[in-house]
C-alpha cells in the first residue's frame, strides 16, 4: 500500500544517513535550485514484489555525503571524486534496509547494482505517496519509491 | 605471520569506510588489500597469504556469493575465513551464506564495534582499550 511506504522510506533514509554519515534531516523548507548539478542515483529490488528507489540531489549533496563517509573535508579532492560512489553506496544500503523493513525477513530479494546519471532539479511541490522531499543540512534531496518493473535500461540484475 | 585482510567491495567508498573502520578498530592488522569484484579478489589471494576476506554481495562480474563459492573448491582457498558485510537482510539469505562457508556476517550499515566483534577471534587487537568497549551487533556462524 503506497500511502504507508512515504512515512517508513523517509524515516528508513533518515536513519541511514545518520547512522552512516552523521548528517541529518531536518523539517524546513528548502527551494530546490533551478539548473544543473543535479544527479539521481537509484537501486531497484526483485522478489517477491519489484520496485526501485531513486534519490535525486545535488552534486555538492553527494560530495558532502562522501567526505562524511570518508570522514574528510569537503573540499578534499577525494571527496568529489568519490561523490557518485558514494551516493550510489549510500542507496545500496538505503534500499537494503527498506525492503527489509517493508517485507520482513522472510522475504528474499535481489538489489540491482547502484546507477548515476545526470538529471533535472525537482520541483518544490513535487511530493505524493511514493515520494518525499527532505532536507538534508540545508540540502533539498528527492527520495522516490517506483513500484513494479523497472524500465527496461535499468533491470534488475539476478543474484544466483 | 602477517595479518592481511582483503576487503572486496565493488564501492571505493565503502573500501576506505571499512579500512578506516579497521583502523579505528584496534584490530592486529598489517596489510590491506582491495579487490571491486570476485574475479579481482581471486587475483589477490594469488598474490598474496590473506588472513580474513571481507566480502560484499551484490557485486557486478562475480559477485559474493560466487567468490565463496570459488573459494571452497580451492584447496589453498577453501580454509581462508571469509566474513560477509552486506545489505542483506533476509534470514534466507544469511543462511546460505553460511552454508557456502562464510565465517561471519556484518549489517551495513555496521558500527566499528560490530566489525570489530566479528574479526577480532580471526586478527587480535593492538589497542586495549578500544577492545574493553565492544558492543554486540554482529553474528559468528
Amino acid at each position: 500500500m503506497p500511502q504507508q511506504k512515504t512515512p517508513t522510506l523517509a524515516a528508513i533514509f533518515s536513519d541511514v544517513l545518520a547512522r552512516l554519515a552523521f548528517m541529518f534531516t531536518e523539517d524546513l523548507p528548502v527551494d530546490p535550485i533551478p539548473g544543473g548539478g543535479w544527479i539521481e542515483a537509484s537501486v531497484g529490488y526483485k522478489g517477491p514484489v519489484e520496485g526501485r528507489l531513486v534519490l535525486t540531489c545535488t552534486r555538492e549533496f553527494a560530495t558532502v555525503l562522501a567526505s562524511n563517509l570518508l570522514g574528510t573535508d569537503p573540499e578534499d579532492p577525494e571527496a568529489d571524486v568519490k561523490a557518485e560512489d558514494a551516493v550510489k553506496e549510500f542507496m545500496n544500503i538505503t534500499c537494503g534496509q527498506y525492503i527489509t523493513a517493508v517485507h520482513g525477513t522472510e522475504a528474499v530479494f535481489c538489489l540491482s547494482i547502484p546507477e548515476v546519471r545526470t538529471a533535472e532539479a525537482p520541483p518544490a511541490d513535487d511530493a505524493g505517496p511514493q515520494q518525499v522531499l527532505l532536507s538534508v543540512d540545508g540540502h533539498l534531496v528527492q527520495l522516490r519509491h517506483q513500484a513494479g518493473p523497472a524500465p527496461a535500461a535499468g533491470a534488475a540484475r539476478e543474484q544466483p | 605471520m602477517p595479518h592481511n585482510v582483503l576487503i572486496v567491495d565493488d564501492s571505493a567508498t565503502m573500501r576506505e569506510m571499512v579500512k578506516r573502520t579497521l583502523r579505528m578498530a584496534g584490530l592486529d592488522v598489517d596489510g590491506v588489500y582491495e579487490a571491486s569484484n570476485g574475479i579481482e579478489a581471486l587475483a589477490r589471494l594469488a598474490e598474496h597469504e590473506i588472513t580474513v576476506i571481507l566480502v560484499d554481495i551484490n557485486m557486478p562480474t562475480m559477485n559474493g556469493i560466487q567468490l565463496l563459492t570459488r573459494m571452497k573448491q580451492n584447496q589453498r582457498l577453501r580454509h581462508i575465513p571469509i566474513v560477509v558485510a552486506s545489505t542483506e537482510g533476509s534470514r534466507e539469505r544469511i543462511e546460505q551464506m553460511q552454508q557456502f562457508g562464510a565465517y561471519g556476517y556484518v549489517r551495513k550499515p555496521f558500527q566499528p564495534e560490530q566489525l570489530r566483534d566479528v574479526l577480532k577471534p580471526l586478527l587480535g587487537v593492538k589497542d586495549h582499550a578500544a577492545a574493553e568497549n565492544a558492543d554486540a551487533g554482529s553474528d559468528l556462524f
